[in-house]
């Protein structure tokens, strides 16, 4: 078996575009997911029963579906749905921001619930409204306890994009098995993609370790 | 002499008329009215009448579970009651939310477990309340601030975050951002139940100027020395009544209660 | 709008039969995983350096590398390098089990870290030898305090088998993907197919949710 490794330099153009479009898929998404989970998050706490009661469900149900059926299921049913055709990117974008925002939700809910009932009492005993506690007291010291799970979930994320590779996004993984069917190069094409995955991938998770010991909760 | 105060029945206030009582010709701060209150099927307090004068310390013992600390929380709403009223300046307390706002201000609240807000400063602890809730000028609140906590000897420690503070340096943090918001009245809920023994007399002597200075106070505690020397009136809980009252003197050298004998015995108090 | 689903019910074996591998592979990956991942840890924790090392190594890079690539590699590369070639079902049980065993590996350390140091040195003042210690003391409460991140690690796998369908295992997601494409009714199909794992996947979270809050207090320390 004759190996060609020169394959990999010769499509770097190819393969250095699929990483853009990898962190440009991650960075969006979080981008909308981050304000999507607090909207669904505030949706869910809503006294107003149907607006807790689908926020409930949008978080239940995204947490608990596969997201390669998702990004199919997006690609089929969404342009019938909304009667409009959307690019593969826009696509994809649309399930990766769903399954994301539904994360982000219950990060969001756990990181808020997690700060002692007391300090919500300390700050309404002075007389401050319970937005006014929110904002002044508990959400400082929620995103604290937040901040290192999304970092967590953002790595999760940046893996996931090689999911939207099934319905042609020319992210990281659909560029490098492009590359694989045209030039046979298998091997050659397949560690290469897990390569650089792992080059992007190794920092982040090693990043978001530290920031787990850095915002660990000492309590 | 017939004017020893009887125990207090769930539906009638307490005749306190012959005992002396400070300030009881002017209009009593907090009056408390046949309050209930129940948790699921728990009764925790079962019709407690009492009040509070301006300008008095009045303290709360008993044993635990006996429903001090839910009727001092009664007091500022953050718990409702569930029959009865709780009077405070001649208005019983409103139902809602905006409006019990409104008079929290006008209440310091001083809880067991300090809770002080551990992302600022003891200093910005001290004046968020001004800032956020009055709406005063920062700069004007700050200075404030830093004079109340010299005032309760943490000036050096103004721009320290509680987490570099002991427990009784917290609680006197906690004390000064009370006051902070010029109340009427001070609830103190087992202030010094959470610290080290070495640290409580520092909580109890800023409290005990604190009375000197003619605060209205409620003080839920075990530490009955301070409630000797320095309460005005005792109020003595057990199973959600008020099961005795009067001045302290009376109460810790000649109470007349069986269980109020009991209980000052169980904590080894001789008188 | 009109909705048809009988593909689905015309299909329901060859359905069923997807449903049926899903099932297979996760209980096999997480038995698998979970094994692999308690003697990764168990290496980790008290293994000498020479093999810590390329173990820490090879948990992070399973945190770096997505399953998709993983499962690719398996079963297209694998072949090319050894000479050995897997068939579809056998090379993504062999991805998904080294990938869950990373993360596997990592709730149980942190589980193992997390216990008291003085648990230890009550054992060690009862007498008890280092293995008894780890047998008796920090794996049990290790275990519970491990739960929930165990239950939500198996609803990952459940999900992760789906990624399996691009290397053809005959899991429900590529049953589905077949039937929608034959019947051109992908809503309906796709829909039915999202619906089945909800059903599957929420009690799974919800059960380990109720037998942790059930166990709980025997891994507090």
């Amino acid at each position: 078996m004759t190996l060609d490794w020169s394959i990999i330099w010769q499509h770097r153009g190819d393969l250095a575009h699929g990483v853009l479009l990898t962190v440009a898929l991650s960075v969006l998404t979080m981008a909308i997911a981050v304000p999507g989970g607090v909207a669904v998050m505030l949706m869910r706490q809503s006294p107003l029963r149907p607006l807790s009661w689908v926020g409930t469900v949008f978080v239940e149900f995204f947490r608990n579906v596969p997201l390669i059926l998702l990004v199919y299921w997006a690609f089929y049913v969404l342009p019938i749905l909304a009667d409009v055709q959307f690019s593969a990117f826009a696509t994809g974008l649309m399930a990766l921001c769903l399954n994301v925002s539904a994360y982000n939700a219950e990060t969001f809910r756990a990181g808020v619930n997690s700060i002692r009932k007391g300090q919500m009492e300390a700050a309404m005993a002075m007389g401050m409204s319970r937005s006014q506690a929110m904002r002044k007291v508990i959400l400082p010291q929620a995103v604290r306890r937040i901040l290192p799970v999304v970092a967590s979930t953002w790595v999760s994320l940046f893996k996931d994009t090689s999911l939207v590779s099934v319905i042609a996004v020319g992210e990281l993984a659909h560029t490098a098995l492009q590359i694989r069917s045209q030039s046979f190069r298998v091997l050659e094409m397949l560690t290469a993609m897990a390569a650089i995955y792992w080059a992007l991938g190794y920092p982040q998770a090693k990043l978001v370790d530290w920031i787990h010991r850095k915002y660990g909760v000492t309590e | 002499m017939s004017n020893i105060a009887t125990p207090a029945a769930p539906d009638a206030l307490p005749d306190t008329g012959a005992l002396p009582r400070k300030n009881a010709d002017a209009a009593p701060v907090v009056v408390y009215d046949k309050v209930v209150k129940r948790f699921g099927a728990l009764t925790v307090l079962n019709g407690v009448s009492a009040q509070v004068n301006k300008g008095e310390v009045v303290c709360l013992i008993g044993p635990s579970g006996s429903g001090k600390s839910t009727l001092l929380r009664c007091t500022n709403a953050l718990e409702t009651v569930d029959g009865g009223r709780v009077v405070f300046e001649g208005a019983p307390l409103p139902s809602k939310e905006a409006e019990v706002r409104q008079i929290r201000r006008r209440m310091g609240m001083v809880f067991q477990n300090f809770e002080l807000f551990p992302h600022m400063t003891a200093l910005e602890n001290v004046a968020v309340g001004p800032i956020t809730i009055l709406g005063a000028d920062p700069a004007q609140a700050r200075a404030k601030a830093q004079a109340l906590l010299e005032k309760v000897g943490l000036g050096a420690k103004s721009g320290n975050h509680p987490s570099a503070l002991s427990g009784g340096q917290q609680q006197r943090v906690a004390i000064a951002r009370a006051l902070a918001m010029d109340p009427d009245v001070m609830l103190f809920d087992e202030p010094t139940s959470a610290l080290d023994p070495e640290t409580i007399g520092e909580v109890l002597n800023v409290m005990k100027r604190l009375a000197e200075e003619g605060m209205t106070m409620i003080v839920v505690t075990h530490e009955m020395s301070f409630a000797r020397r320095v309460a005005n009136w005792i109020l003595v809980f057990d199973e959600g009544r008020v099961i005795e009252e009067g001045p302290p003197a009376r109460i810790f050298d000649a109470p007349v209660q069986p269980r109020t004998r009991n209980f000052l015995s169980h904590l080894g108090w001789s008188g | 709008m009109d909705f048809d689903f009988s593909p689905i019910a015309d299909n329901w074996r060859f359905l069923g039969y997807g449903l049926l591998v899903t099932v297979q592979l996760s209980l096999a990956t997480i038995a698998a995983a979970t094994v692999l991942g308690i003697g990764l840890a168990l290496g980790r924790l008290y293994g000498r350096s020479w093999l810590r090392i390329p173990l820490t190594f090879y948990v992070d890079s399973m945190r770096a590398i997505p399953v998709l690539v993983v499962l690719v590699w398996t079963f297209f590369a694998f072949p090319l390098l050894t000479g050995v070639s897997l068939p579809p079902f056998w090379a993504a049980l062999a991805a998904l089990t080294l990938h869950i065993a990373a993360y596997v590996s990592e709730i149980l350390r942190a589980g193992l870290s997390s216990i008291r140091p003085g648990q230890v040195r009550a054992a060690r003042a009862l007498g008890m030898s280092g293995p008894q210690i780890v047998r008796k003391i920090l794996f049990p409460q290790a275990v519970v305090r491990m739960l929930p991140a165990y239950g939500s690690l198996l609803s990952v796998t459940i999900k992760d088998t789906a990624i399996a369908s691009v290397i053809a295992v005959p899991e429900l997601m590529r049953q589905s993907d077949t039937i929608s494409a034959q019947s051109f009714r992908p809503i309906e199909v796709f829909t039915t197919a999202m619906l089945v794992y909800f059903l599957i996947l929420f009690p799974v979270t919800r059960l380990v949710d109720a037998f942790y809050r059930r166990v709980a207090h025997l891994g507090r320390s």
